[in-house]
């Protein structure tokens, strides 16, 4: 049984390459504008230099936690479904690198990763109870970690429509929203996302707020959520919503334009939830700005003029039923390629084709000419339900959903919603433009979805679920179910904590020696003998002790003397694989039948 | 006192967070700080993951010693100022991950992979002195399964080492005793008789049997006892080094010799014991 020392052989690190790739992966989906972005790529490129170029033992262990250290920080940049498997892949094969460096060659591939599963496995219920009882805290200070530049397409915060010849209509996903306790998702609700306020006589500007923190201190228990938002990158900071619910976290707000602001950086995708609101909010009941009530300018003389001639009419909402009688009564025909227009003018007196900016810059201008505080409004109309067979049903948004509306100020309710896209006549369209009119999408229909978006829709289903179930364990929640389980009594959750560590520290302990014990068949062997009453001798050998075996149960020396002759020839022959497998698996036998006659 | 065999367990293993445990540490405090900035659940649980296997690392890096027993073998003699073998016998229950052994203060160390029984592990090391040696302290330690502790014990070996003085060619004072030489009769060959052979080893009873005339050829020709004493006039140590030396060079020769010192004496011989037992006096001298 004697070996002599050898030297450690230091195994080619199969699972340290194994964890680059989806590594590599994560990098391409980063954007080059966020800060923690270049810190992500030069540990990814040092772990692969190291593994490469390294030579010392410490260069190895080094790679392996450079890529730890990496997916990391991916984890917390890309939170999605398949982003949060190649994680999941890259730590596992990382992990798996580093215990083979340290073993030297003492399993095979095959037993390393099986036993790296298993460390990580019995290390989980440890770090689940820190997960789960550490209390989590806010963020230490207010940085932008997100990206601040980047190409994405969608709303812009300066609403031209003017210079817009033909509006290009992209099919990307925008946002996807589950709402919760509803069988069928709105598919023609209205979702704001930015408010323009300030018009120059052409472009109608966003005022940019600046950044500013507003804690929402209201957190709210997990039956409230309604609303879950996934919002994929974009170049505003506001994200979609419907104006009435109410942010959940502490890190979202709600301006007094009315838009949903949240502390995650735009240009990276932000996942939310929003809770469920009856009363108005108190943007819609918030008195016109200055900016809100400014004249359109000189340069626009036919349309003062017919603004002037409502100035008459007593209150902004026969203001607003005599603009839209007088809209109605034009020949306004709605199109997606409306031509080049110079001014509001020619728009609403000569050409009067546009698209929905065309029609919502229009409407607002002459509403603030007829003395009637206005803005227009960008955001999304529509979108379709999808049903994946996997989770709950959702809605998408896509960019071609983008669509602009008015909002007017009428005394005694406050800001309300206009859209005159809809008093424009839909029944002369361009045939082009049929398939891509917001209010009347034909992908709507599921009827005629490819295959390509059916496998989306559903892949897009499991992120959905996923993010519902990954983000919701968030602070909020978790100071819910310490209310929940601790009531008045949190102040033993110190100790809660520190029992909890130590139970789960010892379960993950016995997950680590159970298997270890059990997988060598010499050790079961020598105690199954020791069950039979013989225990070796100093000096003795296997096969000695198990002839002993068999002088004192004649009846089991059949057995006895097989597991002798299997434990001699694979300690001694050489044997391809096969045969050792072969000789170990009679070993098995032997061992289970003794064990079974013994019963 | 030294014992003669060393059971590793909780009252002699030592255990402390490597170089790469502390930079882990630190790689779990960073990542903790991107979690907690940018609220992802994700880094969070990772870094608690990568927390909680430091701490089962404390655990399973003593377990890679616990239980193991350590017994001296029989040390081979040496010479000094020359590499010298430490036997070592380690048994353990189970497969063992990696371990390192070396003598304190000597560079050279094996790496070992125990198997279930006992494993013979021979150790180096570097002899500076004569006679019956004792190793330095002996360090045992291990960082397997993950580098993140260093766990270790020290031991002295009770067991003490023969080392032979240094080999030194050097002069040596040699006598050549009288000596009765038979077996002139026990030739083990022959051969034609050369030009100005000696009469004494001319085969003359072959001669008178009626065979040609021969040779004897003798196994030693020049067999010749010497009696090796220190040369006057030099250190003692230096003598004994000189001594080695002609010892060893003698006794590769084949050369019969013998050795008087000022406290033993052996008469002349040949063979492996001979010279053992001359390099053993010159040692314990």
């Amino acid at each position: 049984m004697n070996r002599l020392a050898r030297q450690r052989f230091l195994q080619p690190g199969t699972f340290a390459w194994l964890a680059i790739p989806p590594l590599l992966l994560q990098c391409l989906a980063l954007n080059w504008s966020a800060a923690l972005t270049w810190p992500t790529y030069g540990l990814v490129i040092c772990a692969l230099l190291k593994l490469w170029r390294g030579s010392k033992p410490f260069d190895r262990r080094l790679a392996a936690l450079l890529q730890l250290l990496s997916a990391g920080l991916l984890a917390s940049q890309l939170q999605g479904l398949l982003a949060t498997i190649l994680q999941l892949i890259a730590v596992s094969a990382a992990f798996a690198g580093l215990l083979g460096h340290e073993l030297g060659g003492m399993l095979s591939l095959r037993g390393l990763l099986r036993r790296s599963l298993q460390l990580l496995l019995a290390a989980l219920p440890l770090a689940l109870v820190l997960f789960l009882f550490v209390p989590r805290i806010a963020p230490l200070w207010t940085t932008e970690l997100g990206p601040r530049r980047g190409a994405v397409t969608g709303l812009s915060s300066n609403l031209d429509p003017l210079s817009i010849e033909q509006l290009a209509t992209v099919n990307a996903s925008a946002a996807r929203v589950s709402i919760s306790g509803v069988e069928t998702l709105p598919t023609n609700g209205y979702w704001r996302v930015l408010v323009h306020e300030q018009f120059d006589g052409r472009r109608w500007q966003h005022r940019d707020a600046a950044f500013s923190r507003q804690p929402n201190r209201g957190l709210l228990n997990e039956s409230e959520i309604s609303q879950w938002w996934v919002v994929e990158p974009s170049s505003t900071r506001a994200v979609p919503w419907d104006g009435r619910s109410k942010p959940a976290a502490k890190d979202q707000w709600v301006t007094s334009e009315g838009e949903l602001m949240v502390g995650a950086a735009s240009r990276q995708k932000r996942s939310f939830r929003l809770s469920k609101g009856t009363d108005p909010m108190g943007w819609q009941r918030r008195p016109p700005f200055k900016s809100e009530r400014k004249q359109p300018p000189a340069s626009l003389p036919r349309l003062n003029e017919l603004g002037g001639r409502f100035r008459s009419l007593p209150t902004n909402q026969e203001r607003l039923v005599a603009v839209e009688r007088w809209f109605k009564s034009q020949p306004f025909r709605y199109s997606l390629t409306p031509g080049s227009m110079t001014d509001l003018d020619n728009f609403l007196f000569e050409s009067q084709v546009g698209f929905c900016g065309h029609y919502a810059s229009a409407l607002a201008a002459v509403m603030r000419s007829a003395d009637v505080p206005a803005r227009v409004v960008s955001g999304y109309l529509g979108g379709r339900q999808i049903d994946p067979i996997t989770g709950t049903h959702y809605l998408e948004l896509r960019q071609s959903d983008a669509h602009a509306w008015v909002e007017v100020w009428l005394e005694g309710s406050g800001w309300q919603q206009v859209d005159p896209s809809l008093w424009a006549d839909r029944n002369v369209l361009d045939n082009v433009n049929q398939g891509q009119q917001q209010t009347f999408n034909s992908w709507s229909d599921q009827a005629n979805w490819s295959f390509g978006e059916w496998i989306q829709g559903q892949w897009w289903g499991l992120d959905m679920a996923w993010t519902r179930w990954w983000l919701g364990l968030d602070q909020a929640s978790q100071q819910a179910w310490f209310q929940a389980v601790l009531g008045r009594q949190q102040r033993w959750l110190g100790l809660l904590v520190v029992l909890a560590c130590m139970a789960s520290l010892s379960l993950g302990l016995v997950m680590v020696q159970l298997r270890l014990g059990s997988r060598q068949p010499l050790e079961q062997s020598l105690r199954l003998l020791a069950d039979l009453g013989v225990t070796p001798m100093p000096g003795e050998t296997f096969s000695e002790l198990c002839q002993r075996a068999a002088t004192a149960h004649p009846d089991r020396s059949r057995l006895l003397s097989a597991m002798a002759h299997h434990h001699q020839v694979l300690t001694h022959a050489l044997l391809t694989a096969h045969q050792r497998r072969e000789h170990l698996h009679q070993w098995w036998r032997s061992q289970r039948e003794l064990a079974s006659a013994k019963r | 006192m030294p014992s003669a065999e060393l059971t590793l367990g909780l009252r002699n293993l030592y255990i402390i967070p490597s170089r790469f445990g502390a930079l882990w540490l630190a790689t779990t405090a960073l990542l903790l700080l991107v979690a907690i900035q940018t609220t992802s659940n994700s880094t969070l649980l990772l870094a608690f993951v990568m927390l909680a296997l430091m701490l089962l690392a404390m655990f399973l890096t003593h377990d890679t010693l616990q239980g193991l027993a350590l017994r001296c073998g029989e040390p081979a003699p040496s010479f000094a100022a020359e590499s010298a073998t430490y036997p070592l016998l380690i048994e353990t229950r189970h497969r063992r991950p990696p371990l390192r052994l070396r003598f304190r203060k000597v560079p050279e160390s094996a790496f070992v992979q125990l198997s279930a029984g006992i494993t013979l592990v021979g150790l180096s090391w570097k002899p500076e002195q004569r006679g019956w040696q004792q190793p330095p302290q002996l360090q045992i330690e291990t960082i397997a399964p993950l580098g993140l502790f260093i766990c270790w014990t020290r031991w002295h070996p009770p067991k003490q080492q023969l080392i032979w003085p240094r080999r030194r060619p050097g002069p040596v004072q040699e006598k050549h005793p009288p000596r009765w030489r038979d077996g002139l009769d026990e030739w083990q060959d022959l051969r034609p008789v050369r030009e100005g052979e000696r009469p004494a080893v001319v085969d003359w009873a072959g001669v008178a049997k009626g065979r040609p005339l021969q040779a004897k050829v003798f196994s030693v020709p020049e067999d010749v006892d010497r009696i090796l004493e220190p040369a006057p006039g030099v250190s003692t140590e230096q003598a004994m080094e000189h001594l080695a030396d002609r010892i060893w060079t003698l006794q590769k020769r084949g050369e019969r010799y013998g050795l008087r010192l000022p406290s033993t004496s052996l008469p002349p011989m040949r063979g492996l014991q001979h010279r053992n037992a001359c390099l053993e006096a010159l040692a314990t001298e």
